[in-house]
């Protein structure tokens, strides 16, 4: 049987900011239907990378494929398809404050189809039941935990019916309850309606879970890719490191130069 | 997309052919618009022809559901593929819907 071509294909990625190379080559495959994991600690590039996958970025040297077309090589008109394609959930749920949750949800429909304000309004009953938050329509976010309001920008996410749903740390800033049902709502739904899921995040118990499959970022570079079991038990010293949270290993958390003095005198 | 409608006896029978998505749903509703001011009592929307539907699509299904019965008119549909019988279900809009197997049973079911 052919292999089917990974709706996302990263190759050769890299990107500076200033002086400092945030992507150091970065190569990966996605495949249709599988939730893909992104690991990584602060700063290891993981957020820059979920930028360029989305369009958001370009890359200094190398490809991102979405869907078959090399992104990095379109003008906004020419994204403008694709981006109706994926979904994006945010790390802070980016609702807007002066609308309410059913505006929100909305929001994409209303800005970029021609469907009847009664169908949207239907199609948003439909969404927030995905997430478990039908009759919430008429409330502020402002009115919901963190966790209704990461719930709502899910619902939004899949708002036009995405191939692709990005995710950028779901569960931050969430107990250990919420965080749970979050994680079995994002395997729910990719389940159930069959969507791709990439998930950037940095909670171990949540990777562990969910995740078909893993990559995970050190310093710009892929280190190790893998499904839960290849990378729970991984001989890769940086990935031991990760899943045990451990302080000592080869991952460094601070800069260890040698002109700490001769920078403060000079 | 194509929407055919079609008076069989007592009941109008819309045939829609291709996808029912967020580019074809507003000209689908346009169709079940008129369909709805001629306040006609049974309407069958056949599926045979239809290749996907999408949240949109249901979405509008849901509101020509909704308008029928307003006037106390009734809404069946059709002759789905398993593929979008299934999605109907994930949605729980089976539950919602009369759903015949054939436009023969779904018209005779009408009587």
């Amino acid at each position: 049987m052919e292999k089917q071509e990974p709706v996302i294909r990263v190759i050769d990625l890299k990107k500076k900011f200033g002086d400092r190379q945030i992507l150091s080559g970065i190569n990966l495959d996605i495949h249709k239907g599988e939730i893909f994991v992104i690991m990584g600690g602060s700063g290891c590039g993981k957020s820059t990378l979920l930028r360029h996958l989305i369009g958001a970025l370009t890359p200094d040297e190398g490809s991102v494929y979405l869907l078959g077309q090399d992104i990095s090589k379109l003008n906004e008109d020419q994204m403008d398809p694709i981006r109706k394609k994926i979904g994006m959930s945010y790390q802070g749920s980016a609702l807007f404050d002066s609308m309410t949750v059913g505006e929100n949800v909305s929001l994409p429909l209303r800005e970029h189809t021609k469907l009847d304000p009664n169908v949207i309004s239907i199609m948003v009953k439909m969404k927030l039941e995905l997430v478990g938050l039908r009759g919430f329509e008429n409330l502020m976010p402002s009115q919901l935990s963190g966790g209704m309001k990461k719930r709502v920008g899910i619902s939004r996410a899949f708002a036009m019916d995405p191939e692709i749903v990005f995710y950028d740390e779901p569960t931050a800033g969430l107990d250990p309850i919420v965080t749970a049902v979050m994680d079995k709502l994002i395997v729910d739904l990719s389940k159930a309606l069959s969507v791709t899921s990439v998930v950037v995040t940095h909670d171990m118990n949540s990777v562990f879970r969910i995740a078909d499959r893993i990559a995970m970022l050190y310093e710009g570079r892929v280190v190790e890719v893998g499904t839960r079991d290849e990378i729970r038990n991984s001989k890769n010293p940086y990935v031991q490191q990760f899943v045990s949270g451990s302080p000592d290993g080869p991952i460094k958390f601070f800069q260890q130069k040698d002109d700490y003095l001769e920078t403060l005198t000079a | 997309m194509q929407i055919k409608v079609e008076d069989k006896n007592t009941v109008t029978i819309c045939y829609v052919t291709g996808d029912i998505d967020i580019n074809t749903a507003p000209d689908i509703k346009k169709t079940f618009d008129r369909v709805i001011q001629g306040k006609k009592p049974k309407v069958l929307v056949n599926f045979q022809s239809v290749n996907y539907v999408d949240s949109s699509g249901l979405a509008t299904l849901v509101e020509f559901l909704k308008n029928i019965r307003a006037y106390g008119g009734k809404l069946k549909l059709c002759t789905m593929s398993p593929k979008i019988k299934s999605l109907f279900e994930i949605t729980k809009l089976d539950r919602l819907f009369e759903i015949a197997p054939a436009e023969g049973d779904a018209v005779t079911s009408f009587a």
